[in-house]
């Protein structure tokens, strides 16, 4: 049945299809200098570095299938690219569509904000597993050739599976910060801090001195445990899963709360 | 409430920040009918339209449709509705049969055959990207869209606008058909002459406030009667000048012309006791009347029943 939802995913299906393959292909290029990096020229560059700083950079392990994906694909360039999705969609879910002048017409439907922004937040959950779905098949693909074998087809799911959770919980900040507000600029400048800061926090956590503060990261949920090398971790996943219900509830308490703007 | 009210608008008001939207506004629509919502642009007349619909909240007051609160009842009531935004926009990368599936299946559907009948008559192509069409075809989109499911009350916000004269006749069709139908209709505009051709009732507001509210027969006897009058003696300029409600005189060789806002028996007496060559009256003129309405103070108002 035609709905909100499916609606929203047909109206972005160029967006999706973009950011999924984009990433898919970025992720696989990357991917496949393993069999170089393995060699050990890479190893050796990274030896030189201080302890402190390959810490920070997550490459301790460079030179082992995990620790070079850990690091490089799933480290920083795959969920670059999911989060921005994640922000863009979740922008445009409410705030980007109010501006828009969109909404106004849809809500003066018998359609409830409630169903509105839980409609919206599920089209972006969706494009979001797409996107990691597809990085996992791209994965998959290129795991014989590119000497990533070590890695069993499950690990990969699990940080896949973690990849849609993360990109899901940025978008849902840039809904809750949309559906506060209403504004596009908000929402979008807003989830991207929250982005960089939370990056922040995850990687540099222990050169502040406080270790702690990785806790408060999505990225320490999304990659703190590795799941590339231990498979499912069910607590970091039902974290970030947590953190998108509660986003969500607060956006539909404050959405329903307050005028539209015309 | 009466049965038969579906719009009831009892003190309401709406203010954003310091700025004034609406003032204690006291308005009650019935069943059935046309109802002509009037007022310069910036007078409020979108934010009572939005209020109705629930996307913004009254600041005090209450509105009711149908005897509901527009807010807990909202997607009920948004069945019963059709509504066209005063600036109708859907994402324009959609073709128009598609965007109106959409919103029709969001109601629950809406037979093929009603969409492409009102296609037809607004001479709309189902096949166009929403991008591609003109101002007025986007406005063809919007009507097609608030008049498809035969609600029950239509809300519409500035319908004619960017509309060319025949789709505005075609409109007004539209209009008459829902009224015989028996739905309601509430619409606004900022020009009389639409609105006095469909609507049982008017209401005019300004600066948030309701300025007058009437039959547009009654407004119509309210309105200035114009009169050209060539006499074949001289003019009784005097007696003229008497009369209640006469405004404008001036005197042009054997013609007088004046503006006249009471009812015409005293000027007949006038003319028995001389001679007339030609007696011409225009039909009342309510548009300025309403403007009249429109002027920011009062003074003006009190010039027409001078």
């Amino acid at each position: 049945m035609p709905n909100v939802l499916t609606k929203t995913l047909w109206d972005s299906r160029r967006s999706l299809t973009g950011f999924a393959a984009g990433t898919a292909l970025v992720g696989t290029m990357y991917a496949g200098f393993y069999p170089q990096v393995a060699d050990g020229a890479m190893g050796q560059a990274v030896e030189g570095f201080s302890p402190a700083l390959r810490e920070a950079l997550n490459m301790e392990d460079i030179a082992s299938a995990a620790g070079y994906l850990g690091s490089s694909v799933f480290g920083i360039i795959v969920p670059l690219i999911a989060v921005i999705y994640g922000i863009a969609t979740g922008t445009r879910a409410i705030a980007g569509d109010e501006e828009a002048g969109y909404l106004d017409l849809l809500l003066a439907h018998p359609v409830s904000r409630t169903r509105l922004l839980l409609h919206r937040s599920a089209a972006l959950a969706i494009g979001a597993g797409i996107l990691a779905g597809l990085v996992l098949l791209a994965m998959l693909a290129i795991r014989n050739t590119a000497h990533l074998d070590t890695v069993s087809i499950d690990q990969f799911a699990a940080q896949c599976v973690a990849l849609a959770l993360l990109s899901t919980v940025f978008g849902s900040i840039a809904v809750t910060i949309g559906a506060a507000t209403g504004s596009r600029a908000a929402a979008l400048a807003g989830s991207a801090a929250v982005g960089v800061l939370a990056y922040a926090a995850n990687t540099f956590a222990t050169q502040l001195g406080a270790d702690g503060l990785r806790y408060a990261s999505p990225f320490h949920y999304y990659i703190g445990n590795e799941p590339l090398r231990n498979g499912f971790q069910w607590t970091d996943l039902g974290i970030l899963a947590a953190t998108i219900a509660v986003l969500v509830l607060i956006a539909t308490t404050v959405f329903n709360r307050r005028d539209l703007t015309s | 409430m009466a049965m038969g009210d579906v719009i009831q608008l009892e003190k309401l008001t709406k203010t954003y920040g310091t700025r004034r939207g609406l003032v204690e506004l006291n308005l009650t629509v019935t069943e059935g009918e046309v109802f002509g919502y009037l007022g310069p642009n910036g007078a409020g007349k979108s934010t009572t339209i939005r209020l109705l619909l629930d996307l913004i909240r009254p600041t005090s007051g209450q509105a009711r449709l149908f005897g509901r609160d527009p807010h807990e009842h909202a997607v009920e009531l948004h069945r019963r509705i059709g509504y066209l935004a005063g600036d109708f926009v859907v994402n324009p990368r959609q073709r128009v049969g598609e965007c109106l599936t959409f919103l029709a299946d969001l109601r629950g559907g809406v037979p093929r055959a009603r969409i492409q009948e009102l296609a037809a008559r607004l001479d709309l192509d189902l096949t166009a990207r929403i991008k591609a069409l003109s101002k007025g075809n986007r406005q063809k989109v919007g009507l097609i869209q608030a008049f498809m499911h035969h609600p029950d009350l239509l809300i519409l916000d500035e319908p004619t606008s960017g509309l060319d004269p025949l789709v505005q006749q075609t409109f007004l069709d539209l209009v008459r058909e829902a009224k015989a139908a028996g739905q309601t209709v509430f619409m606004s505009s900022h020009i009389m002459a639409e609105v006095e051709a469909v609507a049982d009732r008017v209401g005019i507001i300004r600066e948030g406030r309701l300025v007058a509210l009437d039959t547009v027969a009654r407004l119509r006897d309210h309105a200035l009667h114009r009169f050209e009058i060539t006499f074949t003696g001289p003019i009784d300029q005097a007696a003229l000048t008497t009369l209640p409600g006469i405004s404008d005189l001036t005197i042009d060789g054997p013609t007088a012309r004046f503006a006249l806002a009471t009812d015409p028996n005293e000027l007949i007496q006038i003319l028995a006791r001389h001679q007339v060559t030609s007696l011409r009256a225009s039909e009342p003129d309510l548009e300025e009347l309403f403007f009249t309405y429109y002027q920011p103070t009062d003074a003006a108002k009190e010039t027409s029943h001078a």
